[in-house]
């Protein structure tokens, strides 16, 4: 290593000397800490006590967590695209030349900024079976074909579903990053696909698409990581732990919160979360994968 | 995309009444998305209006109401408690143990005790019981009571917008009730007017979540920016590898490190204190780096060349030349932080311990009580009262933030 | 008595709490020992243990108590503990207290009761029997109980008599409920929907497991779980099930869903959507609130097995000490201030500890003696169905496993399975049997692990 090698390493390290403090302890440190742990039995108010592969074998044979697995899993399978496709269109929409921008994208924006213990209250009235706002809209369309409206959050098969709507209120997030990305596309693009008499499908296709590309697949990712931590929402109007109706709610980190907060069964909830771990980074090189393939 | 349409080459009345008919459109979606976000939100304010008993009414209602009706010759305010479904008569016992209590008697209870009881009045299915509305009696019985027929109560449109300082008050967790006691003794009698309460309220709740996100995006500002300029404009060994690892750590879910962060900031002493809220963002994390790098990497390396030669330090550098120039950057990464600890409910549902450290998130949890219901009014007034400030914040910076997103994301 | 006597009594004794609050917080108390104290109650429930609060603050000089109300109580006190700083007091409920214990969570209290004199026995005998139990945990005593709630059969005399069902008569046994239940049920008759029923188990549904526990069934023999081997808990289960079948799913979902919370003016029961219900003592203050006046009667539990009558479950809010607590000297004082009592009280003003609380709260008091003043003038118009249901033979308390937290969680989740009819009884009991089954065996082990339980784990019974 030459001095100025040596120099400008230190100089590096030297800037992010935080970010290496920072990374140690409050990321590598607890990772290392929690693959301990769980190997351990172990609740915060007693030390832990090392039992080797109990905790995963345990994690197998538990049913709860296949089923809270097979809940996020779905939660997430419709609310990422969903929610992909919501945020987008918002954000075409907002990318017009409209008056009051400001406060379209203010509007939209809100809901990711009211508190949860009061949006998932909302939507508990929303969603309500009988009374509900949602019901009210549907039940005058469905009526001439005999249909009724579901009840819900009250109906083990449509819980999630209600929840995955709810999710899609949220999508301000997503939806500002989309609207930063879309004014990156060169307008020069947009005139010459004008001149040629593309219409407004072909340019959003050839045009739009290809060049948020990178944004898309950022907002994917997160949209992944975040819906399959979903808690506080399913926290709030399941109850904790519960997944009321019949379990239909229970989602992976509430089941994980409960086991260690309520349960104090950390070790078994720290092999929890390295399951999730281990999940979330294979559907992210998956998904990344997918996304190489399909711009080449 | 509108210059692109009225620059095509097609005839200039058609593109304009293609361009006209296209706005419409748009204005049409704008609109019923619009509604679709209001429509909860609008509720939400309705509901921080309403008395209690109309918050949560099945079925719904939108406009809150007033009712009045005469209470013992006297015009006061209601609240409309049910419809009686049998006819009867009101009466006042007159003997044995409950002697004074008046109640709602049908036809054959009241004549199986006709000895012991004074009859008021008639009553007829379909009649509203009635009883006074009165903020100041902690037990809701002593308040007058009737049966009414529906006309004779008078109902009118009235937002009750006392709603919002009394749900303020109501966060510390005592009820408006006890508060107003409280402070008519304060009133009354100055010698004994202590600090009004010791109890933590709004106002405590207020500057611990100020100081979580002033603290928080200080912190945020100025140590991602410190590593993004070593990520972005320093060419050292291991660099990328680094930063790859970094980028790895978004993907780390926040169960995998809650329970050593807990065993950690309990080593440290730091539970129950508002230190676990935001010491951590002054050391950086993940995302904020990414942004920052990305957008000091836009700046043209020659402003530092020539900075160089001058003799200027890399500190000095990333001091005078890349952070100027960097601001919308810097507050968009400081807004997303400001917003983001604002609002957070999980952190300081883990760590903090006592009322007076509680931030605002978590003290909207105080109108849920196990034992006397939640009150919708204050919990949706003391919402409304919470997101305004960010809203106001959102609302004046969302195109410096939107625009700091968009340079930084434009070569990633 | 005056008219309204009862009611300006309470509220003269409400008013001077607040105002003692008041007073006794502008008084200087330098020199006094603090002590931390965090109660789930906040609004008008909390005037009640605020004035105990405050009587005790004034009964003696050492000590101050600070009442925190503090939400999702049992895990702040879990994570303060844990974190090293917990409050010197916390008021947690009874089915707590074994999963805390064996967590070490809480301190043991035979010390301090020794301390004073007598043995942990002498001490609880001031309660019913069943309160005495709650205190405990495998014999050993960790709480004492802040205020009770036993629970009751609770119905609307005014549907009743709208039925041609005498009023004053509220079903005695099983099959009376499921009788009364049909014909106090009510349809639209145009699109039959169901407008009322007479009974519906899920409301509430905060203790499936007690319908197992009434019609006899065991759910801990002490040692291994008994869900799924007593053939009772599935009888039970298939009552419930009945229900669902007899109105119909959709139509049962679809009018269950019109209720509005628990704890608002639009509960069921309030609204006449449900005649009857099981609910504890501080209903009566949710109909002062929501319907003044309504027209009801409070009965012992239906008989659902022969020759048990008075069935009832006792529930307690309870006192502890968190371990690792500053003053836990102190906390004890506190303790005892609120279970003590004045036998002689004649009027609202020498209502003393515990008996002002109830009084205030309007719950019937935990205790064996009742002062004059507090048996005559409650508030409660049914105070004395509830004493006697404290007092019965069959009164029961949530049974004491360390787990319990799980089983309790994992028995809802049978209940809505069964009564969702998404899985059949018997189902639904062997799975949730295999499941708590396995939860205890963890736990046994764990606790051999830690050095608590000396044996290995027995084996536990497959159903």
């Amino acid at each position: 290593m030459t001095p100025r090698d040596r120099r400008s390493l230190l100089s590096g390290l030297g800037f992010t000397s935080l970010w290496i403090v920072g990374f140690g302890t409050f990321v590598a440190y607890p990772m290392l800490a929690s693959l301990f742990y769980s190997f351990c039995d172990y609740s915060i108010l007693k030390s832990p006590v090392w039992c080797g592969f109990e905790n995963y074998q345990t994690l197998v044979r538990d049913d709860l967590f296949w089923k809270s697995l097979r809940n996020t899993l779905f939660f997430a399978g419709l609310a990422v695209p969903l929610g992909t496709i919501t945020a987008l269109s918002l954000a075409l929409l907002l990318n017009c030349e409209v008056r009051g921008r400001a406060f379209f994208r203010t509007l939209f924006y809100l809901p990711s900024i009211v508190p949860v213990v009061a949006s998932s209250m909302l939507w508990l009235w929303m969603l309500n079976g009988k009374f509900g706002l949602i019901n009210a809209l549907l039940a005058p369309v469905l009526a001439p074909f005999g249909l009724t409206p579901p009840v819900w959050l009250a109906d083990p098969a449509w819980a999630k579903p209600a929840l995955v709507m709810m999710s899609l209120w949220g999508v301000g997030n997503a939806m500002v990053i989309y609207l930063a990305g879309l004014q990156n596309v060169p307008r020069e693009l947009y005139e010459a696909a004008a001149i040629d008499g593309a219409g407004a499908w072909p340019r959003f296709r050839h045009i739009t698409l290809p060049t948020i590309a990178p944004v898309i697949y950022f907002n994917v990712i997160m949209g992944l990581i975040n819906a399959l931590q979903i808690f506080t929402q399913a926290f709030v109007i399941a109850e904790g732990a519960e997944g009321n109706p019949a379990r239909s709610t229970l989602f992976y980190t509430p089941y994980l919160f409960s086991t260690a907060f309520y349960d104090l069964r950390m070790g078994y909830a720290s092999a929890m979360a390295w399951v999730l771990f281990a999940l979330i980074a294979g559907l992210a090189w998956l998904a990344t994968r997918l996304m190489r393939d399909s711009l080449h | 995309m509108e210059t692109a349409a009225e620059k095509s080459p097609a005839p200039v009345r058609a593109s304009r009444a293609r361009a006209s008919r296209r706005q419409y459109v748009i204005y049409g979606l704008l609109a019923c998305a619009a509604l679709v976000f209001l429509t909860p939100l609008a509720w939400l304010l309705a509901t921080s209006l309403k008395p209690v008993e109309q918050t949560m009414s099945m079925p719904p209602t939108w406009i809150p109401r007033t009712h009045s009706a005469l209470l013992d010759g006297e015009r006061v305010e209601v609240s409309r408690d049910y419809q009686v479904t049998q006819p009867g008569v009101i009466a006042e016992i007159t003997a044995g143990p409950e002697a004074g209590r008046r109640l709602l008697f049908t036809d054959e209870q009241a004549a199986a005790r006709q000895a012991e009881i004074r009859v008021l009045h008639r009553v007829e299915s379909g009649w509203w019981r009635v009883t006074e509305r009165s903020a100041t009696n902690i037990v809701a019985r002593t308040a007058r009571w009737d049966v009414v027929p529906p006309e004779a109560i008078e109902s009118r449109v009235r937002f009750r917008w006392e709603n919002y300082p009394k749900a303020l008050v109501a966060l510390s967790g005592k009820s408006v009730e006890e508060i107003e006691a409280e402070a008519r003794r304060g009133a009354s009698a100055p010698a004994a007017a202590a600090p009004a309460s010791d109890a933590p309220g709004f106002s405590t709740f207020l500057g611990n979540t100020l100081t979580v996100c002033v603290l928080g995006v200080l912190g945020v500002v100025f140590s991602n920016a410190l590593v993004a300029y070593g990520f972005a404009r320093l060419r050292w060994r291991g660099r990328d590898t680094f930063f790859a690892i970094t980028l790895a750590t978004m993907m780390v879910p926040f169960p995998v490190l809650v329970v050593p962060l807990y065993g950690l900031f309990k080593q440290l002493g730091w539970i129950g204190t508002l230190l676990p809220l935001w010491a951590p963002a002054w050391f950086a994390s993940a995302f904020n780096i990414f942004l920052l790098r990305q957008f000091f990497r836009t700046i043209p390396e020659e402003l530092s060349e020539a900075a160089r030669i001058d003799g200027c330090s890399e500190f000095a550098i990333f001091w005078r030349i890349i952070l100027p120039l960097s601001k919308p950057a810097l507050a968009t990464a400081a807004l997303l932080h400001f917003l983001f600890a604002w609002n957070d409910f999980m952190g300081p549902l883990l760590y903090l311990t006592r009322q007076k450290s509680f931030t605002l998130a978590l003290a909207l949890q105080s109108y849920q009580s196990q034992q006397s219901g939640v009150q919708w009014h204050y919990l949706m007034a003391a919402s409304a009262v919470t997101i305004l400030p960010i809203v106001l914040l959102f609302f004046f910076a969302q195109k410096t933030f939107i625009q700091g997103i968009a340079t930084t994301g434009s070569r990633s | 008595m005056s008219p309204f006597g009862r009611a300006r009594v309470l509220r003269r004794g409400v008013l001077g709490a607040v105002l003692a609050t008041t007073f006794l917080r502008a008084a200087p108390d330098a020199g006094r020992i603090h002590l931390s104290y965090w109660e789930k109650w906040a609004g008008i429930d909390s005037a009640g243990m605020r004035a105990v609060v405050a009587a005790f603050n004034e009964a003696q000089s050492r000590y101050v108590v600070e009442y925190l109300p503090v939400s999702q109580i049992e895990r702040k006190v879990v994570v303060a503990t844990a974190g090293g700083d917990p409050p010197d007091i916390a008021g947690l409920w009874a089915q707590n207290v074994a999963s805390f214990a064996d967590n070490e969570a809480i301190l043991p209290l035979e010390d301090l009761v020794r301390r004073d004199g007598g043995t942990t026995d002498q001490w609880l005998a001031r309660y019913y029997p069943v309160y005495a139990d709650i205190c405990r945990h495998q014999g050993r005593m960790f709480a004492a109980v802040s205020t009770p709630a036993t629970i009751a059969l609770h119905w609307n005399k005014a549907l009743f008599r709208e039925v041609g069902l005498d009023p004053e008569r509220p079903p005695r046994t099983l099959a009376e409920l499921d009788e009364f239940s049909r014909r106090l049920a009510k349809r639209d008759p145009a699109t039959g929907a169901i407008l009322r029923l007479g009974f519906l188990p899920q409301e509430p549904d905060w203790w499936p497991w007690l319908y197992c526990a009434w019609f006899g069934g065991q759910l801990f023999d002490g040692r291994a779980v008994t869900l799924g081997t007593d053939p009772r808990n599935l009888a039970a289960m298939r009552w419930v099930a009945g229900y669902t079948r007899d109105a119909g799913l959709a139509s049962v979902t679809t009018f269950a869903s019109g209720f509005g919370k628990y704890g608002t003016p639009q509960t069921a029961f309030l609204n006449g959507k449900i005649a009857m219900m099981f609910q504890g003592v501080w209903f009566n203050n949710f109909i002062q609130k929501f319907r003044p006046g309504l027209d009801y009667g409070v009965a012992p539990f239906p008989a659902a097995q022969a020759g048990v009558e008075d069935f009832t479950l006792a529930e307690a809010d309870v006192l502890v000490i968190p371990r690792g607590a500053r003053h836990a000297d102190g906390a004890w004082e506190f303790i005892k201030f609120v279970n003590s009592h004045n036998a002689h009280a004649q009027n609202r003003s020498e209502l003393q500890g515990m008996e002002l609380l109830c009084f205030l709260q309007q719950k019937n008091s935990p205790l064996r003696d009742w002062s004059p003043f507090f048996t005559q003038h409650h508030p409660h118009p049914h105070i004395a169905e509830f004493r006697r249901l404290s007092a019965s033979p069959h009164a029961i308390r949530i049974p004491d496993v360390g787990v319990w937290q799980e089983y309790d969680r994992e028995c809802k989740a049978m209940f809505e399975r069964v009564r969702l009819l998404v899985a059949t009884p018997e189902e639904a009991i062997a799975y949730t049997h295999a499941r708590v089954s396995a939860s205890w065996a963890r736990h046994q082990l764990s606790l051999v692990r830690h050095g608590q339980l000396a044996e290995a784990p027995s084996p536990t019974r497959a159903p």
